[in-house]
């Protein structure tokens, strides 16, 4: 299957640094695609690298098979976008908001009507941006996003400022989007959690480099599980485990070991019973999305 | 158009036209106040001469104000809302944003030359004035519409490239002192700002002579290539400005 968009090679370079280097993205049709890095790793720039705002060093864009420097006008008229904090009007109403993007679209008052809707702000749409919350804010610019029902969305942090039941929505909304209207979503975020639900693809991204790139399933498989053993007696388990060459880590009341194959675990069961310790429990830890970020790009103090 | 009809729509709430009517009003009183004083003083004076050529001192130093309020506006709403990256991605050209932007205030700056160039022909009327001189009106009109699209395109050109607005309202204010004393600066100095074409730019000009204000009809073959020179600098300006604008990433 070819991809809605890919790039190849694309870097951005200010000064003498590299913001975004040799990144190779690609967001298949009808993927939610989760675009994660911590703060400062590159995804805005990349983002809009994408939609034409900056200009790339070197590199290239194709969306809908489609190089973007050639036909950003088809491409753009085909995609909608909130890249970091929204755009609005604030002396004007979040409806006149609306109809600026509908009459430079040209599309039919009931893409505004519906855009507002989803995002639940039809009953606002009539106060003057000045006066809405961030929250509101950031609902409308996903709503302008949204007013074309365009096949590609690039949402850029989209949650930011949301309460949680505001995220929730969001990404509720955002998880129907493929089915209910047939739209590719490339979605960027920090926050692992919220990817994790609702990306069916991941990209990594740290230091403008690309650390990852398939599906959840095929990351979360990058890391072998940890195993976990409760004992009756977990110091002289340790001790004894020592003997034969295990050095576990003491977690709680568990003991925990990484990276075993299926017969090492039977092989620490045998040590512990035939030194009468009691086994308590043995049990599979599945390392979390978070975890193997965290490893991979060591941004703990970022997150 | 469609980008230029989008501006004026974005001017909603914004009561810029009634800002402009005010801020016009206020000149227009003013000037009017001095040229009745004059006239009462001096009845054998009493004629359009006066009249234009107070109203252009005037120009000198309200419009440079009123434009760079104006501009500042309008271009101020893209740099609060953060919009540039929006309509960027609707597929307005950077160009075409700046273009429509200095259309729509050439169009607000027009209305207020064209309210005040029928407040001066009602004040003469008024006053029994000899009949209207249309070729000195054309003339007055002309030098004031070619400095004030000048002007736009300075004061666009900051408003847009610098966030601040406080520069560009500077720079509006420094004009209005600029256009005020430009009368006072010798020719060689005042030429080369343009605030000072305001009066440069008249066809009235005053002579203090035997005690007495003199006003003189300037020879019209002296303004056209000044009035040309003029606005090839607002093209220029326009141009650099435009492409500078268009250059940044957002």
């Amino acid at each position: 299957m070819k991809p809605v968009l890919s790039t190849h090679q694309l870097s951005k370079r200010y000064g003498g640094t590299y913001r975004v280097k040799n990144v190779n993205l690609s967001v298949h049709e009808g993927e939610i695609y989760g675009f994660l890095g911590p703060n400062g790793a590159g995804k805005s720039t990349t983002l809009k690298m994408i939609l034409g705002l900056v200009r790339p060093t070197e590199g290239t864009v194709t969306v809908f098979g489609k190089d973007l420097g050639r036909n950003r006008r088809f491409i753009l008229s085909h995609t909608g976008s909130l890249i970091e904090s929204p755009s609005y009007y604030g002396h004007l109403t979040g409806l006149e908001n609306m109809r600026i993007v509908q009459m430079l679209r040209d599309l039919p008052n009931r893409n505004v009507s519906e855009a507002l809707k989803i995002v639940r702000l039809e009953k606002h749409q009539d106060k003057k941006v000045d006066q809405y919350s961030l929250g509101m804010k950031q609902r409308l610019g996903i709503a302008m996003a949204l007013v074309s029902f365009p096949k590609l969305l690039i949402l850029d942090e989209p949650t930011n400022g949301l309460d949680p039941a505001g995220i929730g929505e969001i990404r509720e909304l955002i998880r129907s989007l493929p089915e209910r209207y047939g739209m590719t979503v490339l979605i960027s975020s920090h926050l692992l959690s919220e990817i994790e639900q609702i990306a069916t693809s991941v990209g990594i991204i740290n230091e403008g480099k690309m650390l990852f790139q398939g599906s959840l399933e095929k990351l979360k498989n990058q890391s072998r599980p940890a195993i976990r053993i409760k004992t009756q007696h977990n110091d002289w388990a340790h001790e004894v485990l020592g003997q034969y060459g295990y050095s576990p880590q003491q977690d709680g009341e568990y003991l925990t070991f990484e990276s075993l194959t299926d017969d090492q675990v039977a092989h620490i069961n045998r040590i512990l019973v035939t030194s009468q310790i009691g086994v308590l429990r043995i049990e599979e830890q599945k390392k979390r999305l978070e975890s193997i970020f965290l490893d991979m790009t060591g941004k703990e103090n970022s997150l | 158009m469609k980008v230029i009809g989008l501006e004026l729509y974005k001017w909603r709430h914004k009561r810029l036209f009634l800002m402009v009517l005010l801020f016009l009003l206020a000149e227009i009183g003013w000037a009017f106040a001095v040229t009745r004083i004059s006239i009462t003083r001096n009845p054998d004076q009493a004629g359009w001469e006066p009249l234009v050529a107070t109203i252009s001192a005037m120009n000198g130093f309200f419009l440079p104000i009123l434009t760079a309020i104006c501009v500042s506006r309008i271009c101020d709403m893209e740099h609060k809302g953060n919009t540039w990256k929006l309509l960027y991605t609707l597929s307005v050209k950077r160009s075409t944003l700046y273009m429509a932007k200095s259309v729509s205030a050439s169009i607000v700056m027009g209305v207020a030359l064209s309210l005040q160039a029928l407040a001066i022909v009602a004040f003469g009327i008024v006053h029994h004035f000899a009949p209207v001189p249309i070729w000195l009106l054309t003339r007055f009109i002309l030098g004031t519409a070619v400095t004030t699209l000048v002007l736009i395109a300075l004061q666009q050109w900051v408003s847009m490239a610098i966030k601040n607005q406080t520069f560009a309202l500077t720079l509006g204010m420094v004009g209005s002192f600029v256009g005020l004393v430009a009368d006072l600066l010798p020719s060689g100095v005042s030429k080369f700002f343009v605030w000072s074409y305001y009066t440069a730019l008249s066809p009235i000009t005053s002579v203090y002579a035997d005690d007495k204000l003199h006003f003189v009809i300037r020879d019209s073959s002296l303004l056209w290539p000044q009035m040309a020179a003029l606005l090839a600098v607002g093209m220029a300006l326009y141009g650099v400005g435009s492409v500078h604008v268009a250059r940044r990433e957002g």
